[in-house]
């Protein structure tokens, strides 16, 4: 009942139209709004979104690989350099796929990420958009 | 949400964000009679319209702006600079990272990020380190909350406070401030990684509750706030409802324990938080209802007489959420009207967030212009003159009656799911706001909630250039030298000792103020002290994922 907020729960999709997302926190910072109804905004069109929470950049590569993300989401609550770095490890350890991020990003660090391939939807974006995104960006699977 | 065209007539109905109706026009059939206290004049029961009788003129609001980042020292300078412009409060942020989760600097979680160290507020590990932030502050001239935002760091961040002051030669009795323990952020708002369960976390403040009762009698222990509650989502009656139902929680606890009389336990949290959003007269509406509740609460259910205890103060903090990435220096407009709205609804002390709130902690521009807003309100206006300036106002007198009728119904409704504790257990307020939450992006999404430079006048061009503040860069290197440091040049078996103390403390179950504070004064560490608190109370699980 209470896990359709967030986990694999009632509003996750099982039949998966588009794929699978995978989202985590970049900072130990656990304000969930942003993060739950983006996760909604999704399930409701036919993603199966994995919700990691606060954990490490290794811990975020490997759920990737191990999940066999489509998508990866990061919630950006903390500094560029810590979400750089677990972009590069998400390359690192294999992971090939489209990353996209959320959460309170200046817009220097939008520049910033946007050249390391990753799209930015700051505070304000239209669910519609960042749903958009997500499209776009898993339409080349397989 | 507003009417943007077509015909009007006054049977037309609108709806708030919370979905109260909203009529074209309203008159003297829509103000309620009975038992209302539209007609009690401010300072009598049952305080809708205002705890005092005169206001502002016998007390000014509090300018009481939320502030904090970087190391010690730039922390110290930011609060001294606001106090500087004007500021009569002080409150300081600690980072995020080590003070929720009772890390040191050096444990795995902060180190793998160690860029996030300070990003929002000053790294105190020690109470030689809270020394710093305070550093040429007169403690006693200034209310102050040193932090302890979430429950688990509360006694620390009391206790370091306090024992700065002792250092000083100074006797905390003296000295006035507030807690926060805040069980809306720490249970429903800003979850951590690490948290003692919401039971314990209750045992605690009612810990910081009898404590400050016997020794620091001036200080605020526990603040009941409703800010993260309603910035997560809750509306504005379910803020009022859930505010409330903490707030029974913590009474009861405390009358079980039996340590103090339930009229000063109703005094010392009669001085609550609540959120100021864009929703304007209904968050006037709220602020005043929530003054009568309190009253109603008190006197019916728990007998109270005592005028001083039935009287509710109310800090306001502006919606956070209402401020827009887009064009930030609009904000300045939305921080205004928010504090107008406070101002209007008569709060005891106000923080106004920045206009750079979407994109970063605030800058020292961002800082300055919310002090100067609330100048700006106190100075120039003349409100503060008249005490419920809108008291009769047909429109607000009825919003207030719905809301508080449909507040006290969202009370009803966590009282059957077993209490406010057991809705966090369960998840079952989150849900709550988590609909709500969708709600609004839904509306914006489709147009009915209009947010200018996000879906309404949108990319018309900004010509103003705002990139978010970056605090300071050094903040990981220094902490962990001064974390070093005292490790070195503490006395290592008092301090380990005052912790033993600590630990035995915690696991019989009795008050750990005192231990704490003899922790901290031992120089014990930020981390110890979580180590014992992990293993002694366990984790908090967590309802919800994200």
């Amino acid at each position: 009942m209470s896990n359709s907020i967030g986990g694999v729960g009632s509003t996750s999709n099982s039949g998966a139209m588009f794929g699978r997302v995978v989202v985590a926190k970049t900072s130990l910072d656990g304000h969930w709004r942003g993060v739950s109804v983006v996760a909604r905004a999704l399930r409701d069109v036919g993603f199966e979104v994995i919700l990691l929470g606060m954990v490490k950049d290794r811990e975020i590569a490997r759920a990737a690989i191990d999940e066999d993300a489509d998508l990866v989401g990061l919630n950006i609550g903390g500094r560029m350099q810590v979400a750089e770095r677990i972009i590069e490890t998400l390359r690192e350890e294999g992971y090939r796929g489209p990353i996209f991020a959320g959460g309170t990003i200046p817009p220097y660090a939008v520049r910033k990420l946007g050249l390391l391939g990753v799209e930015c939807f700051p505070p304000g974006s239209s669910l519609d958009n960042i749903v958009a995104a997500a499209i776009r960006l898993t339409s080349g699977k397989a | 949400m507003a009417v943007t065209s077509g015909e009007l007539n006054s049977e037309q109905i609108e709806r708030t964000i919370s979905g109260l109706p909203i009529k074209a026009v309203y008159g003297p059939s829509d103000v309620p009679v009975d038992s209302s206290g539209v007609t009690a004049l401010p300072g009598h029961p049952p305080y809708l319209r205002g705890a005092f009788p005169e206001g502002y003129r016998s007390k000014p609001w509090r300018i009481f702006q939320l502030s904090g980042f970087g190391n010690p020292e730039d922390e110290g300078e930011r609060i001294r600079y606001l106090l500087e412009k004007g500021e009569t409060g002080f409150i300081m942020e600690h980072d995020r990272m080590t003070a929720d989760h009772l890390y040191d600097v050096d444990h795995p979680e902060v180190i793998s990020r160690w860029e996030d160290v300070g990003l929002s507020g000053a790294v105190q590990l020690s109470a030689r380190d809270t020394a710093l932030v305070v550093e040429g502050i007169d403690q006693q001239k200034y209310f102050a909350h040193p932090g302890g935002a979430v429950v688990q760091h509360a006694p620390f961040a009391l206790a370091a406070y306090w024992t700065v002051a002792k250092r000083r030669g100074v006797d905390i009795a003296s000295l006035t401030g507030t807690g926060q323990s805040d069980f809306f952020l720490t249970y429903l708002g800003c979850i951590t990684k690490q948290q003692i369960p919401a039971r314990d976390g209750l045992k605690i403040n009612c810990d910081i509750i009898d404590f400050c009762a016997k020794y620091v009698p001036k200080w605020v222990p526990v603040s009941i706030a409703g800010y993260n509650g309603a910035d997560t989502g809750l509306n504005a009656f379910q803020e009022l409802g859930s505010v409330f139902a903490c707030a029974i929680e913590h009474l009861d606890e405390t009358v079980r324990r039996g340590n103090l009389p339930i009229t000063e336990v109703a005094r010392s949290l009669g001085g609550m938080n609540f959120r100021v959003g864009m929703e304007f007269m209904e968050d006037i509406a709220k602020l005043r209802v929530a003054r009568k509740m309190w009253h109603d609460l008190l006197t019916s259910r728990y007998g109270i007489t005592d005028s001083r205890a039935l009287k509710l103060r109310i800090h306001v903090v502006t919606a956070g959420s209402s401020m827009t990435y887009q064009e930030p220096m609009n904000n300045i407009v939305r921080g205004t009207i928010m504090a107008l709205a406070s101002v209007l609804g008569g709060v005891q002390s106000l923080g106004v967030s920045g206009y750079d709130e979407a994109l970063s902690i605030p800058s020292e521009e961002a800082h300055h212009m919310s002090v100067r807003i609330q100048q700006i309100l106190m100075h120039e206006t003349n409100l503060p003159k008249v005490v419920d300036p809108l008291g009769g106002s047909y429109y607000l007198e009825s919003i207030s009656q719905d809301l508080e009728e449909k507040a006290l119904g969202f009370l009803g409704d966590i009282e059957k799911e077993g209490g406010f504790i057991a809705t966090l257990d369960s998840g079952w307020l989150h849900g709550k706001a988590s609909d709500n939450q969708y709600q609004i992006e839904q509306a914006i999404l489709s147009g009915s909630r209009e947010v200018v430079g996000v879906n309404v006048h949108v990319g018309e061009g900004d010509p103003f250039n705002v990139d978010g503040f970056q605090g300071a860069d050094d903040v990981f290197e220094r902490a962990t030298k001064r974390l070093t440091d005292l490790r070195r040049t503490r006395d290592s078996n008092a301090a380990m000792s005052a912790l033993r103390d600590l630990r035995d403390t915690c696991i019989t179950g009795k008050n750990l103020m005192s231990p704490m504070l003899e922790a901290v004064e031992a120089e014990a560490s930020l981390g110890e002290i979580g180590d014992i608190f992990r293993e002694v109370y366990g984790d908090w699980k967590v309802p919800i994922s994200f």
